[in-house]
């Protein structure tokens, strides 16, 4: 049982006033009067001055009137909404509170000293006012700016301090805390602001001065304050934005998604005020001026409110830099929460476990321990059902899990996994009121495939076709962005049978032809559409990229010794509407001289729109509740990207001209290799999601590969014998890692805040994750298929991949030229495989030719196209070997 | 549910616990006394403000007490700053989770506070040409003052009874108040009385003053002021009882023979209170006032020693860690001999003033 608490005090349960509504309120309204009081101390006794030298009494008695206003504003709401500031962070965030309290007690203790000074100076100036000589009246004014000043000077390190407490982090040291680094620029960015809105709430008893040539020079006079300081104050502003350290300076320059309407503001209003300024110093109709005067009073709250949004904004994730989070937990102590969880190291949870009685109430308890410091319900600040409404259970898990990892303006999650999914219950089901949609019944009617009838006494030649990809989703929503792109590859190579038989190369011509539904993609996708805007270029209607359309000839590649037909617009909605993942291509062969028909067969091509990107991006489907990318799920993954890295895609789309993510993604320029800039784009996607969806999903690949959804892709025979895909790809962190290591080893920083939170599966360390380029290093069939024996292992070892393209499964060939595939299937649907649309559709060739399931020629059936029984293993070793996986 | 397990984990200090023991009770004895001077003032000028004299003879009382209040409310308030400052560096745990238990009450102090000290601003200001209807002003100000009071002595007694903390669980919007509490009535209304009686005190040294300067209706408000003395005094002895009655048991026992120091404290600030009301019959006022500030720090030390009763069987300040830092003690004892140094000037400079 656990001693020591790690998360003390309980939490004001505040609901839509949660999330730092009350002290953002408080503080700036407090700010706001405060440094005017600070400005306002050296305004009084220079004008006081002022009336003495230009020996006017209506300027003493402005000052005595301002004097009055000064004090009804300052003394009763500046002073009390200060203590309203110390009240509440005491309710919102004891924690800090107390380690503010107890290193600065004698801080607090000479501020106090300064305030006790301020009002005895204050009251003494005003009350005798006209009533005490020159000289000490004047003593009594400086006096009064002196403490105000002063007490500036100590609360302005302690607010420094907790955005950049310096070495005090390992010191402990009172000293090094309070002169921090910022220190100096924020003190003197806060006292150019005092003067300016001295001069600012000047204008409003000037506003008020009957005698026209003394309004009119008063408010020259306020003017000047105002207008003055303020370079000196942007000067300030830039000196306190570079003596921020590196994460605090990045968080607001860079990565927070709070700051951009912040710093706008900041930056809009700096000239406008300015203006605004000059506009009151020149001759104007008093209800001009009055407006003018009520407009800036406004614009100066949201001016210093903007500003110190941002300092407390880029001070997150923590609300004492690197000490103390915004949810209170201590930064060393994340680590040990994360390991024993939220409920057995607070103090203040009914629960300590959790069970399926008390999901959600955990999850509420946890939610108000963690989570209201910076979200509300429902309420102004971080309204937490706005930014959770798209998630589903699922979603929100995920969405734990990869809190604090790459976007660092939270902290991590603080707790099990158990917790998480409490928590994640408790939002999305009490909070958000979500209802799991259980998946449609979408009916699969079996489709009954063409197959041709093969007599082997008669026929002389063997037609074997297949797809250059087993497994192949594209992005349907078009006008949002496109991911993958349309465009499937079909191979072929004619076999003449015969006790020698030969691969029949040139004198062919090869046909394709897709099957009837499929013929005029255009009309069932608006890739075509859009094709402009990803490529530069319109690509023809019902064409594909290289010009081939849905019927047409293969071409003839030497150094495959077979035909090929490239980018074939494939689109898996059927004109009748339905959905078909897997079309039919029809091939024949014949003699190009006679025409004569020589072979023909069929082969299932893979094009599938089932993205799973709903599961964490809100939305439905977008098609038959079953597959496509809805508009809202679009919508969302460019607003997220948008949000986080700083882009414009949701307003490109918007325009009509989405983007391909390739071409900013395209890892190195096609043609040239020159590296681009960002990381490419299976190193992007996976090592993004990858702190997100991988720790606890046994098969995350599920959320945006058609393997084990509705399509199913993957349907061959390790799918039968029970692997997934990390049997063969490892797991996700180290698919991702991978790839990443490849970047940045190639210069890339991108990949670096990527992988900072992405640990091994397979390794202890990082540095053993051996470099992998995408589509080109795999998995080779033979790193378990030792000399393509019977695998004694399920699980591919790690770091082992093809090492160029020519390697791939999908590129090589026997020692005859029979590329592999002809005989086995391509990856992923290796015979026997099952399609969701029956009747062997995938395993058409081997049906047609051998009457069964397996690969060609399987269980010593040589005769196939030797027309004679063989005995020996030319194609590759232990070929001779009757099929083991009888399904 | 393990109370003792809701009880925070107190941070480091800085230098030995008596340090701040000290200067808590001395900031709180000065504020103490002010708060008795602000509340018990308005209190009184209320109810003078009530009864429509025809000779409007309590006017002259009313227009002083109208003058002073918004100088007693804001040192009243920068006053009150200090001790709570070392209350939290000495009972942080104890006193943040009560003011979280009860948060929505607690920060409606602020609004509280911001009202009560503009509507003694428009009593001030505006005196005169209110007439009758300053009473809503001087009324609003001594309503919210005492519900500000009743939150205060509601926060003190919750962070004292970590066992009714668990109210927490089935109300954590800040709702709590610590109404089942025995001691919160009289103690409440023990500060409350106690606060006219100082008031009256005030009141009768500030007339005096005047009588010295030649004012002609001083002698009727020192014996107004002399009077809510001596009879509020009386009051409170009752009221002291109740407070001292609703004790646990062997807390209350502690100031009668239990404990040594307890006990004296205790006769003491009693004998000191006899003594305050016999001169206070005697409208002897300065000697009043003396022995009443007498009573008033021994009652100090004993609500300090209440409070440690309370919570010693979960927390003892002489438990507190000290990690030694000394030189930010000096900084502060620098800056308020300086800033002492500066108030007496500026007073000084304010007094000749008015005398030129």
């Amino acid at each position: 049982m656990l001693n020591n608490y790690l998360v003390n005090y309980p939490v004001w349960d505040l609901g839509f006033l949660g999330g730092g509504t009350l002290i953002a309120f408080i503080a700036v309204i407090h700010v706001y009067v405060a440094h005017f009081a600070v400005g306002g101390g050296l305004f009084l006794v220079l004008t006081e001055i002022k009336g003495y030298r230009e020996n006017s009494a209506d300027i003493l008695e402005y000052t005595r009137r301002h004097t009055k206003f000064f004090l009804l504003v300052t003394m009763v709401f500046g002073a009390i909404t200060g203590v309203g500031i110390w009240f509440t962070i005491s309710l919102l965030n004891p924690a800090a509170t107390s380690i503010l309290v107890h290193n600065f007690v004698f801080g607090f203790a000479t501020e106090w000293v300064f305030f006790l000074g301020e009002i005895v100076a204050l009251f003494v100036y005003f009350y005798t006012f006209g009533k005490m000589n020159k000289k000490d009246h004047l003593r009594i004014g400086w006096l009064y700016f002196a403490f105000g000043w002063l007490s500036l000077f100590v609360i302005n390190g302690i607010i420094s301090f907790m955005m950049t407490p310096g070495k005090w982090l390992s010191s402990g040291n009172f000293w090094d805390g309070f002169f921090n680094p910022s220190f100096w620029p924020s003190l003197f960015f806060r006292t150019f602001m005092a003067f300016m809105l001295a001069g600012l709430f000047g204008f409003v008893t000037s506003s008020t001065v009957k005698e026209k040539a003394l309004k009119n020079s008063l408010e020259k006079y306020c003017a000047k304050w105002l207008l003055i300081p303020f370079l000196f104050l942007l000067a300030s502003a830039w000196w306190y934005v570079s003596s921020l350290p590196e994460p605090q300076k990045l968080m607001i320059l860079k990565l927070s998604p709070e700051m951009p309407p912040l710093v706008k503001t900041f930056l809009f209003l700096s000239p406008l005020i300015f203006i605004a300024g000059v506009f009151m110093a020149i001759q104007m109709p008093g209800y001009v001026k009055k407006g003018v005067t009520f407009s800036l009073l406004i614009m100066g709250v949201l001016y210093l409110g903007s500003f110190e949004w941002i300092r407390e904004a880029g001070r997150r994730p923590y609300i004492i830099y690197g000490n103390i989070y915004s949810n209170s937990v201590s930064a060393k102590d994340i680590d040990f929460m994360i390991n024993n969880g939220i409920l057995k190291t607070t103090r203040w949870v009914s629960l300590k476990k959790i069970d399926e009685t008390n999901r959600i109430q955990a999850g509420h308890e946890i939610f108000r321990l963690m989570c209201i410091s910076c979200h509300s319900v429902g309420g102004f600040v971080n309204d937490i059902t706005a930014a959770t409404k798209k998630y589903s259970q699922y979603g929100m898990e995920s969405m734990l899990n990869g809190m604090g990892k790459i976007n660092e303006f939270m902290p991590p999650f603080p707790g099990t996994n158990a917790e998480k999914k409490a928590l994640a219950a408790y939002i999305v089901k009490e909070l958000n009121s979500r209802k799991e949609k259980l998946s449609s019944e979408y009916s699969i009617i079996p489709i009954e495939p063409k197959i041709p009838l093969f007599d082997p006494s008669k026929d002389k030649y063997i037609l074997l076709v297949w797809s250059g990809k087993g497994m192949h989703f594209i992005s349907d929503n078009n006008q949002f962005f496109s991911i993958s792109q349309p465009g499937n590859t079909i191979y072929a190579q004619l076999i003449k049978r015969g006790k020698t038989p030969e691969i029949i190369a040139g004198s062919l011509r090869m046909t394709y032809r897709i099957e009837d539904g499929f013929n005029t993609p255009s009309s069932n996708s608006n890739f075509w559409q859009y094709s402009r805007s990803f490529y530069g270029r319109r690509i023809n209607d019902n064409e594909g990229f290289s010009g081939k359309k849905t019927t047409g000839e293969m071409d003839f590649n030497e150094s495959l010794m077979a035909y090929s037909a490239g980018d074939l617009p494939v689109i898996p909605y059927r004109d009748d509407g339905s959905f078909v993942p897997f079309p039919l291509v029809y091939v024949e062969a014949r003699d190009s001289k006679t025409g004569d028909l020589l072979c023909s067969t069929g082969v299932s091509v893979p094009a599938s729109t089932e993205m799973g990107c709903r599961n964490c991006h809100g939305g439905n489907w977008g098609r038959k509740n079953i597959t496509g990318l809805s508009d809202e799920t679009s919508l969302d993954i460019l607003k997220t990207h948008d949000r986080i890295n700083r882009t414009d895609l949701e307003m490109l789309s918007g325009n009509g001209n989405p983007e391909m993510c390739s071409n900013c993604h395209a890892g190195e320029q096609p043609g040239t290799g020159e590296k681009t800039k960002h990381l490419n784009l299976s190193a992007a996607i996976h090592g993004f999601h990858a702190n997100y969806i991988s720790a606890n999903d046994p098969d995350p690949c599920r959320n945006c590969h058609p393997s084990s959804g509705f399509t199913k892709s993957y349907r061959g025979i390790h799918s039968k014998s029970g692997l997934d895909c990390s049997s063969c790809h490892g797991k996700m962190e180290d698919h991702a890692l991978s790839l990443l290591v490849s970047e940045k080893n190639e210069g890339k920083s991108e990949a670096e805040k990527l992988m900072k939170h992405l640990r091994p599966r397979s390794a202890d360390n990082v540095k053993q994750i051996e470099p992998r380029k995408a589509w080109i290093n795999q998995p080779d069939c033979l790193n378990c298929h030792v000399d393509f024996k019977p695998p004694e292992t399920d699980q591919s070892p790690p770091n082992v991949w093809t090492k160029d393209k020519k390697s791939l499964y999908s590129s090589r060939s026997d020692e005859v030229g029979i590329m592999c595939p002809a005989c086995h299937g391509i990856t992923h649907a290796e015979y026997p495989a099952s399609n969701i649309f029956g009747n062997d559709r995938d395993n058409f060739q081997p049906v047609q030719y051998q009457k069964n399931a397996y690969p060609i020629g399987a269980n010593k059936n040589c005769k196939l196209c030797h027309t004679i029984d063989m005995t020996e293993e030319i194609h590759h070793p232990n070929m001779l070997a009757i099929f083991r996986n009888i399904y | 549910m393990d109370i003792a397990a809701l009880i925070p984990s107190p941070d480091t200090i800085p230098v030995h616990w008596v340090w701040f023991k000290v200067l808590l009770i001395i900031t709180f004895m000065a504020h103490i006394l002010l708060m008795n001077i602000m509340l018990g003032s308005a209190i009184i000028a209320f109810f003078s403000g009530l009864k429509k004299s025809p000779d409007s003879s309590t006017i002259p009382l009313q227009k002083d007490i109208s003058e002073k209040t918004t100088f007693v409310i804001a040192f009243t308030i920068n006053f009150g700053v200090a001790p709570l400052l070392f209350l939290q560096v000495l009972y942080g745990n104890f006193f943040y989770t009560s003011s979280i238990l009860m948060a929505a009450y607690w920060l409606s102090v602020i609004l509280l506070l911001i009202i009560a000290y503009y509507s003694a601003y428009i009593y001030k200001f505006k005196f005169e040409t209110l007439a009758f209807a300053r009473i809503y002003f001087i009324g609003l100000t001594v309503l919210l003052l005492t519900v500000t009071a009743f939150f205060y002595t509601n926060n003190m007694t919750l962070m004292l009874s970590p066992g009714s903390w668990t109210k927490y669980f089935a109300e954590p919007s800040g709702t709590i108040l610590n109404l089942s509490d025995p001691t919160l009535f009289p103690r409440f209304i023990h500060f409350v009385t106690a606060s006219v009686a100082i008031s009256g005190l005030f009141i009768a040294i500030t007339w005096q003053k005047k009588k010295k300067s030649g004012a002609t209706d001083a002698d009727l408000n020192i014996k107004i002021g002399m009077k809510y003395f001596f009879y509020a005094t009386l009051f409170q002895v009752l009221t002291g009882a109740w407070f001292i009655a609703s004790l646990p048991g062997d807390i209350m026992l502690l100031f009668m023979g239990k404990d040594g120091i307890g006990t004296i404290v205790f006769l003491a600030g009693l004998i000191a209170a006899v003594v305050s009301l016999i001169y206070g019959f005697k409208n002897r006022v300065w000697p009043a006032t003396w022995s009443a500030i007498v009573t008033v720090f021994f009652m100090v030390i004993m609500r300090d020693m209440v409070r440690t009763a309370f919570l010693k069987p979960y927390f003892a300040v002489e438990k507190l860690k000290v990690i030694h830092q000394y030189s930010p003690v000096i900084m502060f004892m620098a800056s308020l001999f300086i800033g002492i140094a500066a108030i007496i000037y500026m007073i000084r400079c304010a007094l000749s003033a008015r005398t030129s």
